[in-house]
């Protein structure tokens, strides 16, 4: 392709973008509402995985003892576990210091905790630090076999509520991107449709002429692209804006929720929507003109 | 150059425009088409423009074969064609300069060719003060004319035109026709004319293939409309 026809081929595109005014638009909205649903899902997707990862970083595993064990007894557990498999650490957490870092914790409720100190709740523990998370189970079952531990908590299942969530929007939001990316390239393919109609006296002069297919698609093709990528610009955009606000909000109010910072996700989402964005404004520019392009 | 042999065409509807067509017309040679209405004259430009496929016989122009030439090739076999319509066909949207250089774009012509050599085919249409001109400035004659000089933007050897006069007054047609002589003499391009004018088909005196009812009922050179 020489240089001039790749300047006329963009300007044809530009131009059709702009003789379409109102179809063009229509496109342009559709695949922008895809591709912003696309840029919430997949940020959100990102952060359930970063969070659990951050659940999964910490592996431990708490062991609640009898509250009448004797320190031998504890310290006889304490061996015990710690010549099991999979064990790496085990910390001794006595009453007291439980209930100083809670105290510690909820530092904003002083007279909450000054009735508590002479009737102090809270039971000492073992926390156990694992190594390898696949064999958690087993080293689950062992612990629950010692005399002395009343309750072992391991985070197991919130990861697992995690993760089921984390399914279920992946499920749901796959189901819905590929409705809309549906939609999206019927109005492309209309909105091009109209444009090969309206042109089809010049598509008719250009044929006698001698012009190939290629150089009749081409502006068309443009067209689509343009589209596509108006639309993942206006996406990203409104997904930036929108991510920085939602960080802004749970950064400050809500503690045990991470939150990504833009900036990792920044590319992934640069990335796809202009992937997909070109994809959708090609792909439906071709399907149009399948139809028109004969000899 | 260009060689239809016992060609016929039926449209899909059953009807027989073409029946058994045979003719050749030569380099450089200059020939009118004439026949009444509906006597196929249309035809042979849909087919010699390969709008249309021959349903039987051979159609051969500048050594190509249309009968079995595959899609992709068309556009490169039109542009060995410069083709006049009664309707001009010209872009609405684009001057007089742009209509001739357009032609030339789309076949990747270098720019610096197009500038040189569009203004010297608007001179020879007599058209180098109307450069800016949008069509619907322009008079019918000079809209053909326009026209003319964009058939001839990449030196074709052959010129086809279809009812060239059939929407311009009597003066501008004998001018348009004197042009399309012209054309013929000077560049030695073939010229084939499809018209029903007997006025000018009689005033060039040139070779006449006349038809009726899809078939040739005459061909004379130095022929009259009959």
């Amino acid at each position: 392709m020489r240089g001039y026809s790749f300047r006329y081929f963009l300007a044809e595109g530009f131009k059709g973008l702009w003789r379409n005014g109102f179809m063009s638009l229509a496109s342009v909205a559709v695949l922008t509402s895809c591709l912003i649903v696309l840029g919430a899902f997949s940020t959100l997707v990102a952060n359930i995985n970063f969070n659990l990862e951050l659940i999964g970083s910490v592996n431990q595993i708490v062991t609640f003892l009898e509250p009448e064990l004797t320190d031998e007894e504890i310290l006889a557990i304490r061996d015990n576990i710690l010549a099991m498999d999979n064990v790496s650490d085990v910390k001794y957490i006595s009453k007291e210091d439980a209930y100083n870092s809670e105290k510690e914790k909820y530092s904003e409720y002083p007279e909450l905790f000054a009735k508590l100190e002479n009737d102090n709740p809270y039971n000492a523990s073992l926390v156990v630090t694992y190594v390898n998370v696949d064999q958690v189970p087993t080293l689950q079952y062992n612990l629950n076999q010692i005399d002395g531990i009343y309750k072992i908590s391991y985070r197991s299942d919130i990861a697992a509520g995690i993760r089921n969530f984390k399914n279920t929007v992946i499920f749901v939001s796959l189901w819905f991107l590929i409705l809309l990316l549906l939609v999206s390239l019927f109005v492309i393919i209309n909105t091009i449709n109209i444009a090969i109609f309206s042109r089809r006296q010049e598509i008719g002069i250009m044929r006698y002429i001698g012009a190939t297919n290629w150089f009749i698609s081409v502006p068309f093709i443009i067209e689509g692209v343009l589209i596509g990528l108006i639309s993942a610009a206006i996406a990203f955009v409104v997904d930036w804006n929108v991510y920085r606000y939602i960080e802004s909000v749970i950064g400050s109010d809500i503690k045990f929720i991470m939150v990504m910072p833009f900036s990792q996700l920044m590319w992934m989402l640069v990335g796809s929507f202009a992937v997909i964005g070109f994809l959708c404004g090609a792909i439906g520019s071709l399907i149009s003109l399948q139809r028109y392009m004969k000899a | 150059m260009i060689e239809f042999s016992k060609v016929k065409k039926v449209y899909p509807n059953g009807t027989v425009a073409l029946d058994n067509v045979s003719f050749y017309v030569g380099d450089a040679e200059f020939a009118f088409i004439v026949g009444a209405s509906g006597a196929g004259k249309s035809t042979i430009a849909k087919l010699l423009l390969r709008e249309e496929k021959v349903t039987a016989g051979q159609l051969v122009v500048n050594e190509m074969h249309l009968n079995d030439m595959p899609d992709r090739v068309v556009p490169y076999y039109r542009r060995q064609i410069g083709m006049v319509f009664q309707d001009f066909r010209l872009f609405p949207n684009k001057t007089v300069y742009e209509n001739v250089a357009f032609a030339m774009q789309v076949v990747g012509e270098p720019a610096r060719n197009i500038r040189r050599r569009v203004p010297a085919l608007l001179d020879v249409v007599g058209l180098s003060d109307k450069l800016k001109r949008f069509p619907d400035e322009l008079s019918g004659g000079e809209q053909q004319r326009v026209a003319l000089a964009r058939a001839l933007a990449n030196n074709p050897k052959v010129i086809i035109a279809d009812e060239p006069t059939g929407n311009i007054d009597p003066q501008m047609s004998m001018e348009i026709m004197n042009l399309l002589v012209k054309i013929n003499k000077n560049n030695n391009k073939t010229v084939l004319v499809v018209t029903h004018e007997k006025a000018l088909v009689d005033y060039f005196q040139k070779r006449v293939i006349t038809l009726s009812e899809g078939h040739i009922i005459g061909d004379r050179i130095g022929g009259m409309f009959e």
